[in-house]
């Protein structure tokens, strides 16, 4: 075998390997607690479902537990084995995503909780719930997108994500003015309504992560940061 | 402020990947050969002035070799051959006018394991002044000595003991005093392979903090098997495999991210 010429994709250190892989597959367990999280956003929403909620809020413990121990993890990571190249990337990019990861588990604890104790029916809102539910399907699709890059060590959706953001963004916006209808319509209804604003908020944020996640896949994947400049480009697209 | 011409220099530098840096050794299609087995082949690699540069890769991929072409110590080794073109400070070093004695004189060198010649601490230091013919009077002489253990950070350890055999020293004290030794001739540059290898990580401190000093003053290339030595010390990172230069840029790029797979496979132990 022409050993020169070929990338060997194993590290002569079988453990370092096995370290590598055992974080990579945490963070991998990780995103997928916080899709679950947000799946049970989207159907909590949708069902005013009580006990999801509360069981959603329970499982946030496991998300920041799961957390630490990738933190753990990591640091253990660069004090033993000095990572160099694309595994540095990788390594310290390992950090910023669990705890992304974590923040999302937090919001969508925190829509949980405002579902809990405000009463959505209260609202007398269809519209609104309906346009919440909607905004929480589309930040899970930029979810999914960028734990998939994430998974395969690719950065093709990082883009499509950040536009989807943008309209993220815009539905948020659109979201908070209904409310202040309402409100305005109905001050009685005042109480059941402004819960409606926090869980708008804290979707938005979801959305955040996900392009954060985008950008750190982007980074080890390249090397490269996404520029500022690049950003630029793809808000002046998505400006109607 | 800038001018509107730099800017569109600059840009220009920078689409060329020129460097701002001035190259003070230019190599271009350097073939070496061992009678009949070539060890490197066509490398062209530029070695900026008063700069760091380390050469990484695996044993035998031919960064010995490679240095040993700059001060052409390649030229003692009998069955050694060297081709292509090596210029110092724009003068071809292997012109056949060129005087092999005085180039070296130009270029000190620190090798893998300490080597001070049996002599006193003091005489090592002042051997290649003297050989030179540079310095005449001891107290020159003296000065020089001083001067250069200062330099190489052991004056204040030494300069009780000066005349005690060099050997008798620690072994990072050995490697500083060959340090010293290879300063002592005002050198522009030198060369050093592998100097830390025999050394503890404080002795190896030491020197790393040595040449992050000499550098102001000289031109060093460095061979190194640590990434991470190569990482602390270096502003540029070549990297040799089986006889090729496959990647050299600045050495943050190398460590973050290589252009090339096998820099990429090497520095992260990736070598099956
Ligand atoms: N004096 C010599 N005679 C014959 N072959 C030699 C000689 N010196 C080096 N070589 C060969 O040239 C090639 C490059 O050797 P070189 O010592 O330059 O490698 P290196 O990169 O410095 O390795 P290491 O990291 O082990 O010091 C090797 O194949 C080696 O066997
Ligand atoms: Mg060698």
């Amino acid at each position: 075998m022409d050993k020169g010429n070929k990338m060997d994709d194993q590290h002569i250190v079988t453990s370092f390997d096995e370290e590598l892989k055992d974080l990579t597959d945490g963070l991998v367990s990780l995103g997928g607690l916080a899709q679950i999280a947000l799946r049970n956003v989207e159907q909590s929403l949708r069902m005013n479902d009580h006990d999801l909620a509360k069981q959603t809020i329970e499982a946030d413990k496991q998300i920041n537990a799961l957390q630490l121990s990738l933190e753990d993890k990591t640091f253990n990571i660069l004090a033993k084995r000095q990572p160099m190249a694309n595994d540095l990337r990788m390594v310290f990019s390992a950090v910023k995503v669990s705890l992304y990861l974590e923040r999302i588990g937090d919001m969508c604890k925190g829509v949980c909780k405002r579902i809990v104790k405000g009463d959505l029916l209260n609202a007398k809102s269809p519209k609104t719930i309906d346009a919440l539910v909607n905004l929480t399907k589309n930040v899970q699709q930029s979810l999914d997108l960028v734990l998939e890059d994430y998974a395969q060590g690719k950065a093709q959706h990082a883009l499509d994500v950040w536009k989807s953001d943008i309209k993220i963004d815009s539905s948020y916006a659109n979201i908070l003015s209904a409310i202040l209808e309402d409100i305005k319509e109905k001050p009685e209804a005042i109480e059941a309504l402004v819960p409606l604003f926090f869980i708008a908020r804290y979707l938005e944020r979801i959305g955040d992560q996900a392009t954060n996640i985008a950008e750190v896949t982007h980074f080890i994947v390249t090397g490269e940061t996404l520029g500022d400049d690049r950003k630029m480009e793809v808000e002046d697209e998505t400006v109607f | 402020m800038k001018l509107n011409g730099d800017l569109i220099m600059d840009e220009q530098k920078e689409q060329n990947n020129i460097r701002n840096k001035k190259s003070l050794i230019e190599c271009r299609g350097v073939d070496v050969f061992y009678g009949d087995k070539q060890a490197l082949f066509g490398i062209n690699l530029d070695i900026g002035e008063k700069e760091v540069t380390s050469l990484i890769g695996p044993s035998g991929c031919g960064k010995s070799t490679f240095l040993r072409c700059i001060n052409r110590m390649n030229d003692v080794i009998e069955i050694c051959k060297v081709e292509g073109n090596i210029k110092i400070d724009n003068e071809d070093i292997y012109h056949p006018d060129v005087d092999v004695v005085e180039l070296r004189s130009r270029i000190g060198m620190v090798f893998q394991k300490p080597n001070p010649f049996p002599k006193s601490v003091y005489d090592n230091v002042a051997y290649g002044p003297k050989l030179h013919g540079r310095i005449l009077h001891k107290d020159d002489l003296d000065a020089k000595v001083e001067k250069s253990l200062e330099r190489a950070g052991l004056w204040s350890e030494v300069k009780d003991r000066l005349g005690e055999p060099g050997t008798s020293l620690s072994g990072g004290q050995q490697q500083r005093l060959c340090i010293a030794r290879a300063i002592a001739i005002d050198p522009s540059i030198i060369l050093m392979d592998e100097p830390c290898s025999a050394l503890d990580p404080i002795a190896t401190a030491k020197i790393e903090e040595l040449i992050d000093e000499l550098k102001d003053n000289f031109t060093i290339t460095i061979v190194t098997h640590s990434m991470q030595q190569a990482a602390r010390v270096s502003q540029r990172t070549a990297f040799f495999h089986l006889g090729k230069l496959i990647e050299v840029g600045d050495t943050e790029k190398i460590f973050r991210s290589p252009d090339h797979e096998q820099t990429e496979a090497y520095v992260t132990g990736r070598y099956g």
